[in-house]
């Protein structure tokens, strides 16, 4: 059962090799998709090519449903993976600026390590200028701290916001992902050019679009509400059967237990 | 140079697998910016080594006793730079310039470069993560603020895009 790291699989030398592999997959779909040019990755705000809100959405679609149907045939345990904290005002502001950033700089972080390995020299002095950003931000962090914590509100998912089953949540987020793959076609087609525009058929499109509704909707039938509860950290040790090992508490950067290697496993992070 | 891209709906679900393979061995996400920050913080400790660990923030990055630099997803960067120069070398893709649009010049365009990078990088700390580590992870768990923080990303690029036309049309 996952998260196999939660579970004593690995240990935390191990998990560094775990990253190296995500991290080449990760870069590489992300050059497959072109994003490692920024001309590619601006153009969707100047309404020409959608590639970006695409890949997003659909990565976001396949990631949550099959975080779901794990949970469902009881491969994760959800309680076990790291969910973000909520801290509402600094995510709006930091969103709204990471934007302007984007659209000025044409990259967002990850893209811009693709565009400088691909020897976009832009790319490389974004890199420089997101680590001048970041130390600013740690220099200022005392004026900041107060503005860092506003809004705090735990670990807020979407079901429990709503009052909805997460099923529901799942299918309602593949219907607005095709809602917004329909307009976004439309507006790039308008405007767009269409040599350089992705061809698919729209055969393939529609099948593709019915299986996802499809999943959707077993889930918002099928799934166990109750699998989804998000456990207090005392519920954390591992059930029966497992092998034991150090489980990481969800908050408090206390001291964590050893793992077999003599590192100590530290709290999680978001990015 | 090969200008013909995957399909974006079919890197969307490669990129989603890659997203549930990371939840399903660690428990987390991927990210990036935080890598970034931890190279900064890096340097900081060679110059300015006490001035660094008493900071409140950079100390974080010193936790346990470690380099800041023996970090998840710092090698996770280091994965991204080879899978992307892999991609990029069997395309025949690497190629050194600057991606600007016809009419920019190419100072200027570092120049916003760099500046785009200072307020990216200020931003991702500011709100916890940047598109993929807070965005893609956050919203793939359903995580109220990372949904949030997505369309925020977007407003403001949209209502600054006008601004910076001339770089790229």
């Amino acid at each position: 059962m996952g998260p196999l790291y939660k579970f004593g699989w690995f240990d935390f030398a191990y998990s560094f090799q775990i990253a190296g592999l995500v991290g080449f997959f990760f870069g590489f779909v992300l050059e497959r998709a072109g994003f490692g040019d920024a001309r590619k990755l601006t153009a969707i705000f100047y309404l020409r090519d959608f590639a970006v809100l695409k890949v997003m959405f659909t990565a976001i679609v396949v990631c949550s449903l099959g975080l779901l149907y794990f949970s469902l045939f009881g491969w994760i345990d959800l309680a076990r993976v790291h969910i973000l904290p909520t801290y509402i005002w600094p995510q709006i502001v930091g969103g709204l600026i990471l934007g302007v950033g984007f659209v000025m700089g044409g990259y967002c972080p990850t893209t811009s390590i693709v565009a400088t390995v691909t020897g976009k020299l832009d790319g490389l002095i974004f890199i420089v200028g997101m680590m001048l950003g970041s130390i600013i931000f740690a220099e200022l962090f005392p004026l900041l701290q107060s503005f860092y914590e506003a809004g705090g509100m735990g670990t807020v998912r979407l079901p429990d916001l709503f009052h909805l089953s997460p099923g529901v949540i799942a299918l309602l987020i593949s219907l607005m992902a095709l809602g917004v793959y329909w307009v976004a076609e439309r507006v790039e087609q308008k405007f767009g050019n269409p040599d350089e525009l992705p061809k698919g058929s729209p055969k393939a499109k529609r099948i593709a679009a019915g299986i996802l509704v499809l999943l959707g909707l077993i889930l918002a039938v099928g799934y166990p509400e109750e699998r989804y509860a998000q456990k207090p950290v005392t519920a954390l040790l591992p059930p029966k059967g497992e092998k034991a090992t150090p489980i990481e508490q969800k908050t408090a950067p206390v001291e964590k237990p050893k793992s077999a290697s003599g590192f100590k496993i530290v709290e999680d992070e978001g990015c | 140079m090969n200008k013909r891209y995957a399909n974006p709906y079919a890197i969307g679900v490669c990129l989603g697998l890659v997203l549930l393979f990371s939840f399903y061995t660690m428990g987390r996400g991927v990210g990036s910016s935080a890598s970034f920050a931890r190279i900064g913080t890096f340097a900081m400790g060679l110059v300015a080594p006490e001035h660094t660990e008493a900071n409140a923030y950079f100390s974080k990055y010193f936790r346990g006793g470690r380099s800041p630099l023996m970090a998840w997803l710092v090698f996770l960067s280091l994965g991204a730079g080879l899978g992307a120069l892999f991609s990029a070398f069997i395309a025949n893709r690497i190629k050194g310039e600057v991606a600007r649009g016809p009419a920019m010049g190419v100072s200027a365009r570092l120049w916003l470069a760099l500046f785009g990078g200072i307020l990216s990088g200020f931003a991702a700390r500011l709100a916890r993560g940047c598109t993929s580590g807070q965005a893609l992870t956050g919203a793939s768990e359903l995580a109220f603020g990372s949904w949030v923080f997505m369309f925020c990303i977007f407003g403001g690029a949209y209502a600054t895009a006008y601004l910076f036309r001339k770089e790229w049309l």
